[in-house]
């Protein structure tokens, strides 16, 4: 399998009043067109992964990398504008809530116009039409009209999609989606996800799928790596996540109760082997 | 304890709860169950006294809810919120938060009544005088959990109290409901979309859709998917048995078929 | 609370004021103060605010023994000298030393800012507060009143109270509250509007309390330093708006050196004796740019967030 992405030593730090913090201490991944998990709780760095791949962290956020490589291209000496060009076009990421990352003010048919445009010159009439696949193919059942619409005009699902048919309209080889489906209701994640699942799987890209959900990262990826404080604590095949043997791990999947709960008390991770809360 | 009888609900004219009748009794824990905008939370205000625009009858220990919280009912009954970071005064102490219940109803014996209820949540004293956004997630759910016991009320109302917390902290808080519960005898009236929340606190569930209670049952139902309605059956699938835990604890029901949604 | 012992020992009164778990009430308010005392002192622009304020309040305080002289003392053969070893800031047309008279004008200054605070400051958070929370008609009714107030230029509407009330420096001050307490009920409304319905307020609600004490114990104290840093910013606008009353007629009477008519006086010589005028102007832009640094500070050293 080709290597999409290589990460060796990845470190991301803030300043505090205490000195430098590492949210990430030394993550190392590599990643084919393959579907990843990257799984924790808040506070983990699951998400400051996901935005130190795409280069997304200010100062005075600091990141370092042994080595950090997308497609042959090295993404720790890229310039900012060649990163620009990269973000979107060849990675993309899907936030959390829709409501947030879509312009209020701008149709929905244009906000994914222009991320085509931001990426492609197409002729008018070619734009339309490739808006309007777009919208078809994340299962809009009324591409013209929904294109005409405001963002504050759709649900929350329709939002979602919405953002996944401008996330993936310019092709990307790399999709990272945090907490894709996490302001969702419950009947919607599931439909969203499959439909994540299936675009990835259409155009072979690589899927980094960021959540605190274990049981639905591993029904939706292939590998899982679970983080705690920064750190890797486990990584292996979504198959053989039952067979898990850190004790971080276990007690994730136990915490949870279950549709079939008979258990009288829940199982508590203990705190005091983690840096306290 | 709450009794609902053909109670409607309306915000500014629009009615958003339509003929919604159950009953729960002393002690006893109850859910409502739905996706949002099925009006599940409306309802839960409407028994704290927070929707005033309401038609029908609530009774809560016999009496009927005033339509805006008194000093009587703020001893019955209190609330806990879904999102622990809203429901706590961003300036205010953990203390003053504490205080404020018992400085309203004229209480004496602050100090150690704060003092208690930080250890009945198990909280340490030395976060009595921080600030909300000094505490973490789970520690603030405890201080809201804290605050709602102050006035020592038999009925709890439950807004999704935990879906904003990590699946750890979940478990915690959870644990501590049920064990204020058990200890305190006290009535759980929670509205919540997460099912296996349902299965693990509560005994029996409503489930709402478009501002009505399609389905009532009890919650052993979640074990087999025993329902009656489309809706409810369409809503356990969603949430998905065969998606939690126990493929991840017993290896020898691996289920890898995508599951079916419609919409 | 009774008999718990002191968590460590008094190694020393900061470290008991910093203390990671105060034990009572009195010992968490002290070190909340001696937190944003510090924080406050951490800001060196703050820091610079305060002195210059702290000074106006000194020279106030002490100003005929600060003073060289009389702010009356007349000196015909002295007239509009320019700044010298004698006179430093020079002397106006009837022979006045004009850094007495500024010294002197400090007390005027003072009590016209504080007055006008103290009085449009807390009816504007409270009409504010009331309107934003209420909602309704009772939002209508206040914001409408407000509205009228602020649709007229202030000082037009001020000059009609001064008008009606006659002139004096305490009609002045009456005047200019009444027209700037709006600002600060739009202000404290906007502010209220975003957590009105929030959960906190509600959990007060449920806990039996009255809307009064909602209002006055959790509503206000969040629209505190938003009001705070636009009451700062404002001390200019009021230094100004007395002086064009004092200009008119209608404020500080001729012989008292409030700044603001000093300048009005001194606007006739501004070309071939500029420090009449120039004096007295640099004292308002140093007093206000004190007020407008100490201002910005206290708005972060407020903010428990910004503290550690």
């Amino acid at each position: 399998m080709s290597e999409l992405l290589t990460i060796r030593d990845l470190r991301v730090s803030f300043p505090t009043h205490q000195g430098r913090v590492e949210v990430v201490k030394g993550l190392d991944l590599s990643l084919g067109r393959e579907r990843l998990g990257i799984v924790g709780e808040s506070g983990s760095g699951k998400s400051m992964t996901g935005r130190a791949i795409l280069r997304l962290i200010r100062p005075p956020g600091r990141v370092t990398a042994a080595e950090m490589t997308f497609d042959g291209q090295d993404l720790m000496a890229l310039p900012e504008r060649r990163m620009r060009a990269l973000r979107g076009a060849r990675i993309s990421m899907i936030l959390q809530d829709p409501k947030f990352s879509l312009n209020p003010v701008m149709t929905i048919g244009r906000q994914i116009a222009e991320a085509l445009d931001a990426h492609e010159r197409p002729s008018r009439g070619e734009r339309r039409t490739r808006v309007r696949q777009m919208l078809e193919r994340v299962r809009i059942a009324d591409p013209d009209r929904v294109a005409r619409m405001y963002p504050h005009e759709v649900s929350g699902g329709m939002g979602q999609r919405v953002m996944i048919a401008m996330m993936l309209i310019p092709r990307p080889a790399l999709l990272i989606a945090d907490e894709p489906t996490s302001a969702l209701d419950v009947s919607v994640q599931a439909e969203v996800l499959e439909l994540i699942d299936e675009l990835v799987r259409d155009e072979g890209m690589g899927l980094i799928l960021i959540s605190h959900d274990l049981a639905l990262v591993s029904r939706f990826c292939d590998r899982i790596m679970v983080m705690a404080g920064g750190e890797v604590v486990e990584s292996c095949a979504a198959a053989d996540l039952r067979h898990a043997s850190h004790p971080y791990t276990r007690g994730l999947i136990e915490a949870v109760p279950r549709m079939d709960e008979t258990r009288d008390w829940l199982p508590v991770l203990d705190r005091a082997a983690r840096a306290g809360t | 304890m709450i009794e609902l009888r053909n109670v409607a609900i309306a915000y500014d004219g629009h009615r958003v709860v339509e003929g919604a009748s159950f009953a729960v009794p002393e002690g006893g824990s109850f859910a409502l169950v739905g996706e949002s905008g099925s009006g599940k939370s409306t309802v839960l205000k409407a028994i704290a006294g927070l929707a005033p625009e309401r038609e029908g009858t609530i009774l809560v220990d016999g009496a009927p809810v005033p339509p805006r919280p008194t000093l009587e009912s703020a001893r019955l009954m209190q609330m806990v919120f879904q999102d622990p970071y809203a429901s706590l005064h961003p300036r205010r102490t953990v203390d003053a938060a504490l205080s404020e219940p018992l400085a309203i109803h004229g209480l004496k014996d602050r100090d150690a009544r704060v003092e208690r209820a930080l250890r009945d949540v198990g909280l340490d004293r030395r976060f009595r005088f921080r600030y909300p956004h000094q505490l973490s997630g789970g520690q603030r759910q405890r201080v809201a959990i804290a605050r709602a016991l102050m006035l020592e009320p038999r009925v709890m109302l439950l807004d999704e109290p935990t879906s904003a917390l990590d699946v750890s902290v979940q478990a915690e808080i959870l644990n501590l409901l049920k064990r204020l519960r058990a200890e305190r005898g006290l009535t759980y009236l929670m509205v919540t979309h997460n099912l296996p929340v349902v299965g693990f606190l509560c005994e029996r569930m409503a489930v709402m859709q478009g501002g009505r209670i399609v389905e009532e049952a009890p919650t052993a139902a979640l074990r087999t998917g025993d329902f009656a309605t489309e809706y409810a059956r369409h809503l356990h699938g969603a949430t998905g048995a065969d998606l939690m835990g126990p493929d991840l604890l017993e290896p020898e029901s691996v289920d890898t078929a995508p599951m079916e949604t419609e919409k | 609370m009774s008999a718990g012992p002191r968590p460590a020992p008094r190694s020393g009164l900061r470290d008991w004021l910093l203390a990671e778990a105060p034990s009572s009430r009195r010992q968490a308010a002290l070190g909340s103060a001696y937190r944003t005392w510090s924080q406050l002192l951490r800001n060196p622009l703050a820091v610079a605010g305060g002195l210059i304020v702290l000074g106006l309040v000194l020279v106030a305080a002490f100003a005929p023994w600060i003073a060289p002289d009389t702010p009356y003392g007349q000196s015909l053969s002295e007239r509009l000298m320019p700044p010298s070893a004698e006179h430093w800031m020079g002397t106006d047309e009837l022979g006045r030393d004009i850094l007495s008279r500024v010294i002197w004008g400090a007390r005027i200054t003072l009590m016209i800012v504080v007055l006008v605070a103290v009085i449009s400051a807390p009816l504007g958070l409270l009409v504010g507060a009331v309107a934003g929370y209420a909602g309704g008609w009772v939002d209508k009714v206040l914001m409408g009143i407000t509205d009228i107030f602020l649709s007229m230029p202030k000082l037009i509407l001020a000059l009609a109270f001064v008008a009606a009330l006659g002139p004096g420096i305490e009609n002045a001050v009456i005047a200019i509250a009444i027209t700037s307490w709006p600002a600060y009920a739009r202000i404290a409304r906007a502010e209220t509007l975003t957590f009105a319905q929030a959960e906190f307020i509600q959990a007060v609600r449920l806990s039996g309390a009255g809307h009064m004490r909602i209002v006055t114990r959790h509503v206000i104290p969040l629209c505190l330093s938003s009001t705070i840093i636009r009451v700062t910013l404002d001390m200019a606008g009021i230094i100004l708006t007395a002086a064009g009353l004092g200009f008119l007629g209608l404020g500080a009477q001729p012989p008292l050196p409030e700044w603001g008519a000093m300048i009005s006086r001194g606007r006739t010589f501004i070309l071939d004796q500029w420090w009449v005028a120039t004096m007295p102007g640099f004292a308002i832009i140093l007093v206000s740019l004190g007020f407008c640094l100490l201002g910005d500070g206290l708005r972060d050293a407020l903010d428990p967030k910004g503290r550690t």
